[in-house]
């Protein structure tokens, strides 16, 4: 048998080199870069540092889920303001907020111990926001979610503004006695190199990687046992304690903080970072950050001092109309559109440092593994539905539908178009609650369950327009499946992963990116992925549908084998009469919503009701 | 029972601007799938004119539409240079292109015009009230109340009664089907944005009126309004839209009333509170708008 | 029919083409066509041609290429090979919006009318390449021709059985007074009763004149119905000809029930 997941060299090794190593570069760049400019330049590396975390904990999130954050710089203010909050000491505070709730003014805390409580202050916010996140990003899409994020961003400011007896208000702010009291960098070295390991790491590990199923395909994800939300949550509560730690060092190195600190500059300065450099990566977050960091640097000084800086007598005394002071809040505007019109997936892309590096040095010999035996033992389960009802606004797409299904035999489902076919799977698979009837497995009534529930219990569908994981490889399409499974389906027999894409005759495909297959092979991926779950029972619908016919042939060999190998039952919608004769123990014709018809494949051929659903009934 | 009254007018008054704003957003929403976050900037420009204008001594009776049409023009520039090139794309990008247009005109202000506040003078009218019993009722109120139903009503009418209206409902619902019908894409998202334009110089002359002035930042404040009462409706339906522009300000105005004094300023954050609340008990909103999730 | 190399016939031959004799002239001719939905062809090398005052029927199991052969004469999927010629224009890969203006309306797969209009409303949107003065009468005309629709004209589509929003796809789909209507399988999901109403609606168009391609599943029905027809599978066209000349060809029904 195959290895185990993880695979420690690739999830764990490899991604702590490439942490070290983008963290050794970027600091290097930016000493690199202060021994050049000398005071100046120290600021702006120390800033850069900084703002990396920040982008790092927005990446996180933002790159493994999908769902576009404003709110992250508003949980920035949170956690700055608890920081500021607890660790100015008291003397300052008594003259600012001497009448701040709690008897906070008169607190003196050592900083790291309010740096902690502040990202669990903060963290605390962030589950309930994230509650509220993930029931609309369900049910209105992820466009709700973020104007979620973006009102918390301005209500944290509003609250900021008019909340003095806490926050100093909208003027004074809060202070340290001395500005930059934060007077090594350690600190923020530190951080941001735990900040690079733990985004990195996160998205390695089993919910990072389900997380990321989810952004690629949220439907195929819930069918293969995912729940989204869990996995958006986790991202949500990790990145915002990243964020957390990034802002309260940015209030310590700055020495105070005033509700504009963490607005729509810092949200707009973070955000087009990591788009630029890419979102979907840790290390394109790190290159937006320097990429952005030195444009913006040179667009201000451009605004300030034209063409001189450069120091080539260039008269720009033309371009004096464009060259203003805040140039670079334009360059991060235009930079941000530009992005988005003409290249929105940023500079790298979803390419990660320490994956190359791995491809590279670490694989070693990859030897294609052993086929893996049938399982023997019988799967003795029973799904049963009956008396299935779905409307439609008022049409009946399922009207009394019912099956019976074995976990050792095939079962075929025709039907014309418009039979009802898929509807009855989609309700089999929880995507489509049913107006009537009830459909269980071994007895248990599963009628109402959601799909990552059916999933885990052991139904596992396949689409008819192909939901595969796009940007993530055949490898790891199978590789979610089996995380999955490895949780959740214990009492079976595991397939190994890597030796169901060697079955599905994809191993010298294993590390392309779904997207990239032909159809076929598509087809095939989407089998094995469904199959990794060790299903008690496989619904395939229109498995071979835009396959050539010498193609569905040789899918009837490869379904049977791929359900032996886990043992499961299969139900199976085509209209390939061919392959759903050749592959069925048993058939069921629908049409109108109905079982029309049952039997073995040679009954329901002679069958003059199937013949009179398919041919049409002749003219009366 | 008197102070209820009260609110429910000045929420009345606060909640139509919103309802504009929020159906500017809606109908781009709807021909689109495009939350519009520089929808603002409509304001911030008209701003701008306005401020332009009646400092050089032009009265508010012309001010009035050249605000109007300058939103207008600025719905439609900002569709053709940056809307228009990412049609069709994921949310994602459509969300940041958005933000990032309001970047750009937010950052074009402050560079080329001024970082600070101006100043332009308002109305003689605006703080005027008058009496009805025990309430005390401005005329701003009044007037734009009034304004607010009859542009709904127009707006009711060219939805409902135009060909053009029609064709923008039928993309809404169905953009492939629609242009089956011979229904010009192009024709009907320029139309989106001159309506959604329209609509927020309206409310963008009520809103000036109050403030008085303008700055590269004005924008953020009437975009947020209109953005989260759509989302509060319902994002993706015009009725809700109207409906959550409406709640949003009266949910303000009670707020900031019954709100103890010592967080009455934090009225907005309680009103953010609730929204999330909304959303965890009713994640569609308010009018929730069927998805079909096609398997 | 299937052929093994292919050579774009200039629009010139297909003007010249004679047409067949009994019939009008050659209104659509497609020859060559091919579309590929990603790696895969979901339609290759099709020709067929349909002429003034016929109703052809297109018929095949799914998944054959019907509807992407439809679609792609309409405009809705771009093809990688072929020519599509309506009324002597190349109109291969112009927008749908554009095909409607010149005559040519489709009444697509699962009806698709919009459930939130009114039946008066989605008539309306069909209509709405029409001046706006000839509107009025062609809304009498539908009233006239579709009773059932006359009935319910101010109630939301949605709220319309499967039958009668068939009707209403095909009415509105009339609205633009097209000399070409395509209809894509106008049976589907429909009751046996309603199938018989959508094929008398098909008898009645092509009585009143009109020229009719239809894709459709039913394939004695439309047999029966169509003047000519064309046998599609696996995105291929298998055979052509009169709907009595393939009613008699037993073997072309083997393709339907895979024996």
């Amino acid at each position: 048998m195959g290895r185990l997941i993880p695979n420690v060299k690739r999830d764990v090794t490899f991604p702590a080199i490439g942490s070290i190593l983008l963290f050794v570069a970027f600091v290097g760049a930016g000493l690199v870069y202060q021994s050049f400019f000398g005071g100046a330049g120290e600021r702006l590396v120390t800033i850069a540092l900084i703002d990396a975390i920040l982008v790092l904990a927005i990446q996180i999130y933002v790159g493994n889920t999908g769902v576009l954050s404003f709110g992250h710089i508003g949980f920035g203010a949170i956690a700055g303001y608890v920081f500021a909050v607890l660790a100015i000491p008291s003397e300052q505070k008594l003259e600012r907020i001497a009448d701040a709730p709690f008897g906070l003014a008169s607190i003196d805390m050592n900083p790291w111990i309010a740096l902690v409580i502040a990202a669990v202050v903060t963290v605390a916010f962030a589950f309930i926001i994230g509650l509220g996140l993930g029931r609309s990003g369900a049910e209105s899409g992820s466009v709700a979610a973020t104007v979620i994020t973006l009102a918390l961003l301005f209500v944290t400011h509003e609250v900021a503004r008019n909340w003095p007896d806490l926050t100093g208000g909208d003027r004074a702010g809060l202070a340290f006695p001395i500005r930059g009291s934060l007077d090594s960098r350690i600190p923020i070295y530190l951080a941001l190199f735990g900040a690079i390991v733990v985004a990195r790491l996160y998205a390695q590990s089993r919910s990072g990687r389900l997380a990321v199923a989810a952004r690629e395909d949220n439907l195929a994800a819930r069918a293969m046992g995912v729940n989204p939300l869990v996995q958006q949550m986790s991202a949500l509560l990790i990145s915002v304690v990243v964020v957390s730690v990034g802002a309260s060092l940015r209030v310590y190195e700055n020495g105070s903080i005033l509700p504009d600190n963490f607005f729509f500059d810092l949200t707009l300065l973070t955000l087009v970072m990591l788009i630029v450099g890419g979102r979907n990566s840790v290390t394109g977050a790190m290159v937006g950050v320097g990429v952005m960091t030195i444009g913006r640097e040179l667009a201000r000084r451009l605004g300030q001092d034209g063409f001189e800086i450069f120091g080539i007598g260039l008269d720009s005394a033309p371009l004096d109309w464009i060259f203003r002071e805040n140039l670079q809040t334009v360059f991060l505007g235009v930079a941000m559109l530009g992005f988005m019109i003409w290249r929105p997936s940023g500079l790298l892309d979803d390419w990660e440092l320490d994956e190359w590096l791995y491809q590279r040095f670490g694989r070693g010999a990859d030897p294609k593994p052993d086929t893996l035996p049938e399982v023997d033992a019988v799967n003795a389960e029973t799904l049963r539905a009956a008396d299935v009802e779905v409307s439609f606004g008022g049409f009946k797409a399922l009207d009394g539908a019912g099956l019976e299904a074995s976990g050792n035999e095939v079962v075929g489902i025709i039907g014309p178009n418009g039979a009802g076919k898929t509807t009855l799977v989609n309700v089999i698979t929880g995507m489509v609650a049913p107006t009537g009837g009830n459909f269980s497995i071994d007895g248990n009534d599963l009628s109402s369950a959601p799909p990552f529930t059916l999933a885990r219990s052991g139904l596992v569908r396949t689409f008819q327009n192909l939901r595969l994981f796009g940007a993530l490889t055949v490898r790891e399409n199978v590789e979610i499946s089996a995380l999955v499974a490895a949780d959740h389906r214990k009492g079976r027999v595991l397939p190994d992963a890597d030796s169901l894409v060697a079955e599905a005759g994809l191993w010298e495909h294993r590390d392309r990116r779904a997207s990239e297959l032909d159809y076929g092979n598509s087809r095939r991926l989407e089998l094995a992925r469904a199959a990794a779950l060790a299903p008690s029972f496989l619904l395939l619908d229109e498995p071979t549908s835009g396959m050539s016919d010498s193609e569905s042939l040789t899918m009837i060999e490869q379904v049977r084998h791929m359900a032996a190998t886990v043992g499961a039952g299969v139900i199976v919608i085509d209209h390939d009469l061919a392959f759903i004769n050749g592959i069925s123990d048993r058939i069921y014709a629908l049409d109108q919503g109905r079982v029309i018809a049952s039997g073995t494949p040679a009954e329901i051929q002679a069958d003059p009701l199937v013949q009179a659903a398919y041919l049409g009934t002749a003219a009366t | 029972m008197t102070e209820l009254l009260q609110n429910l007018i000045d929420g009345l008054g606060r909640g139509s601007i919103y309802a504009l704003l929020a159906l500017g957003v809606a109908v781009i929403f709807g021909v689109m799938h495009l939350l519009n976050f520089a929808h603002g900037e409509l304001i911030t420009v008209s701003g701008y004119a306005a401020m332009w204008a009646l400092t050089s001594g032009v009265s508010w009776w012309l001010a009035v539409p050249l605000i109007i049409v300058v939103s207008i023009a600025t719905s439609l520039v900002i569709e053709r240079v940056a809307f228009s090139r990412v049609r069709g794309a994921s949310d994602f990008t459509l969300l940041l292109t958005s933000f990032g247009v309001h970047f750009v005109v937010q950052a074009i202000f402050l560079l080329y015009v001024s970082a600070s506040v101006k100043n332009f003078p308002r109305p003689g009218w605006v703080s005027n009230t008058y009496s009805i019993g025990s309430l005390k009722v401005e005329w701003f109120d009044t007037v734009v109340i009034l304004v607010t139903l009859i542009t709904l009503a127009a707006v009711t009418y060219l939805l409902q009664r135009t060909m053009f209206g029609l064709s923008l409902r039928a993309a809404a619902a169905d953009f492939d089907t629609a242009r089956l019908m011979g229904v010009n894409s192009n024709n009907v998202i320029r139309g989106a944005f001159a309506l959604s334009g329209l609509l927020a110089g309206i409310a963008g002359v009520f809103w000036l009126m109050r403030a008085g002035q303008t700055q590269p930042s004005a924008g953020i404040d009437p975009m947020l309004k209109g953005v989260l009462a759509a989302l509060i409706g319902g994002l993706g339906s015009l009725r809700g839209a109207v409906l959550g522009g409406f709640v949003l300000g009266l949910a303000e105005v009670v707020l900031r009333s019954q709100l103890p004094d010592s967080i009455a300023s934090l009225t907005e954050g309680v009103v953010f509170a609730l929204i999330a609340l909304l959303f965890i008990f009713r994640p569609g909103g308010l009018i929730t708008v069927a998805h079909a999730e096609r398997v | 029919m299937a052929k093994t190399c292919w050579s774009p016939p200039s629009v010139a031959d297909s003007q010249s083409e004679r047409p067949t004799p009994g019939a009008g002239e050659t209104l659509l001719r497609v020859s060559g066509l091919t579309t590929k939905y990603g790696a895969i062809s979901a339609l290759r090398d099709a020709d067929l041609h349909v002429n003034t005052g016929e109703v052809v029927g297109l018929i095949g199991p799914n998944g054959a290429g019907k509807t992407t052969l439809l679609g792609t004469i309409a405009g809705l999927l771009a093809p990688d090979a072929g020519t599509v010629v309506f009324k002597g224009d190349d109109i291969t890969g112009a927008p749908s919006e554009q095909l409607l203006r010149s005559g040519l309306s489709l009444v697509p797969e699962h009806r698709r009318i919009f459930v939130d209009l009114t039946v008066e409303e989605n008539l309306k949107i069909g209509g709405f390449t029409l001046p706006k003065a000839d509107r009025p009468a062609l809304l009498d005309e539908m009233a006239e021709q579709f009773p059932v629709l006359r009935e319910k004209w101010t109630t939301p589509a949605g709220y319309l059985s499967g039958g009668e929003a068939q009707q209403l796809a095909i009415g509105r789909a009339l609205m633009s007074k097209p000399d070409l209507l395509m209809m894509d399988e106008p049976s589907l999901g429909l009751a046996p009763l309603l199938v018989d109403v959508v094929f008398d609606l098909i008898d009645s168009l092509r009585a009143s004149g009109r020229t009719i391609l239809v894709v459709e599943q039913n394939a004695t029905r439309m047999l029966a119905a169509a003047d000519r027809a064309y046998v599609l599978r696996s995105g291929e066209v298998v055979a052509e000809g009169s709907g009595d000349e393939l009613l008699a060809r037993s073997d072309l029904f083997d393709t339907f029930v895979g024996g």
